[in-house]
């Protein structure tokens, strides 16, 4: 039962991420009895969401879509540019059946989410604690990401200068240079010994 | 556990000769049957969703969705739930068919119908419900009504299941399906003699603390001990007149879904 299962988790977190969006949950409107299918090839069963109201309903029924997607977890997050839509499909990467639109509607309310955490978890710890915890979670965020640059320039310090394993980008690039320069000559060089071979040739 | 397979057999031929059938593990009268499943559910009607998330541990909820997913509802379809109880397939069925279709939500105890319809109300679910307080084996409905018939742990309790099994058929539309989801009979003996325990030990003890009936739920174990195994229910229900019947084992047999058409 772990389609079940899986369905009853993505409608949990569906309807919860609608019921605390700022926008609120009439974004679905536009949506009111559509049904879009996802045939994911990793999951091998489909995903229905259905609008009924201000819910998203899942299930792994297929009677009822106005269209279906048939891709794999890797394309979908391609999907997000939306100029590599045919290119997927010619690539035979994605298959959509149906209303195309119903598709984008979801994938545009999916993106419009906006949920102010601060608010919501205002309500159940009070003002203070939340504004001390999200102080807390900035401070962390930043010395995390100084942490993680830290941590990258030592490395790389490391690997280029000290242990001489990688190479940097201005050497890269100097070596792609020098690369394109000998190409060059021994393409002449190349040009210069046929043009002798003909002569010889003539010669003879 | 020996007299189980003899009280299926039993089961299955209704005990239409001696006019007595079972309840729970006791012998009564077919007329006293109705009442005592009644006297049972009048009780445990207002604790019944409490007891069923805290008797299962929640797992009734994915039961039910294997058989929506199962029962290939669309929107504008008619569907019956019969025993349809505190209406948790109801709640689902009436958002999948959309207002085009309909649900009808059935039970014979009118306190189970009553606690599922102030449940649906209060969740916004009214426009394509409608209640009916009716019994399996006469249902007040005509020939050939309903797209899908769904009985969730219901079937069990009815005084003569093959009459009801019947009755489904009649007012099943020609293509339509009737799903039964019910317990069975677990498939590995480790699983039965560990639900056994669970079942006659823990269940009634539960039923008594929570909702403050532990001979409720001591008939609930034993109806379940009673009620026809996977094969005995599937040929019922060919019986019946219906056709491509297939069972699923759910949580290893604890629970069946069985499926059969009308064509």
């Amino acid at each position: 039962m772990f389609q079940q299962t899986l369905c009853s988790t993505v409608e949990f977190a569906f309807n919860q991420a609608l019921a605390l969006n700022i926008k609120g949950a009439g974004v679905l409107q536009v949506l009111e009895q559509k049904t879009l299918t996802v045939l994911l090839t990793e999951l091998g069963f489909p995903l229905s969401f259905s609008i009924d109201g201000n819910k998203v309903l899942v299930t792994s029924l297929t009677e009822r879509s106005d269209c279906t997607i048939n891709t794999s977890i890797k394309t979908l997050r391609e999907l997000k540019k939306e100029q590599q839509i045919t290119e997927l499909i010619k690539q035979e990467k994605l298959d959509v059946q149906g209303d195309i639109k119903v598709a984008q509607q979801f994938a545009n309310i999916a993106q419009s989410l906006e949920i102010d955490w601060q608010s919501e978890l205002a309500q159940h710890i009070g003002d203070i604690p939340t504004y001390k915890l999200s102080q807390l979670g900035k401070s962390w965020a930043k010395k995390i990401n100084f942490a993680t640059q830290q941590i990258q320039a030592d490395a790389s310090e490391w690997l280029v200068h000290e242990k001489r394993l990688v190479v940097t980008a201005s050497q890269l690039g100097s070596f792609s240079e020098q690369v394109t320069e000998i190409t060059k000559q021994t393409n002449t060089v190349a040009e210069r010994i046929q043009r002798l071979a003909e002569k010889i040739t003539l010669l003879t | 556990m020996a007299a189980q397979q003899d009280n299926h057999q039993e089961n299955s031929s209704s005990s239409a000769s001696d006019n007595t059938t079972h309840f729970g593990y006791q012998t009564v009268d077919k007329n006293d049957k109705e009442s005592k499943v009644a006297s049972v559910f009048h009780s445990v009607a207002a604790q019944y969703d409490v007891m069923n998330d805290l008797m299962s541990f929640g797992i009734h909820r994915l039961w039910k969705r294997f058989t929506i997913d199962a029962s290939g509802v669309r929107p504008g379809n008619k569907v019956l739930d019969l025993a349809g109880g505190t209406g948790d397939l109801t709640a689902k069925f009436s958002q999948l068919v959309g207002r085009e279709g309909k649900v009808i939500l059935a039970d014979i105890n009118s306190s189970m119908l009553n606690v599922g319809r102030d449940k649906l109300r209060d969740k916004g679910l009214v426009q394509n419900i409608e209640y009916v307080q009716a019994n399996a084996q006469y249902l007040p409905f005509e020939d050939n009504t309903f797209d899908i018939v769904t009985i969730a742990f219901g079937l069990r309790n009815v005084t003569d299941k093959d009459m009801a099994l019947r009755s489904i058929y009649r007012v099943l539309k020609p293509g339509g399906r009737l799903l039964v989801l019910e317990f069975s009979k677990p498939e590995h003996e480790l699983i039965s003699k560990a639900y056994d325990f669970y079942s006659f030990n823990i269940l009634p003890k539960m039923g008594e603390l929570v909702a403050k009936d532990g001979d409720s739920y001591q008939y609930l174990a034993e109806s379940i001990r009673m009620h026809p195994d996977q094969e005995t229910l599937k040929e019922m229900m060919d019986s019946a007149g219906f056709e491509q019947t297939s069972f699923k084992n759910l949580t290893g047999g604890v629970v069946a879904l069985h499926k059969g058409y009308k064509f």
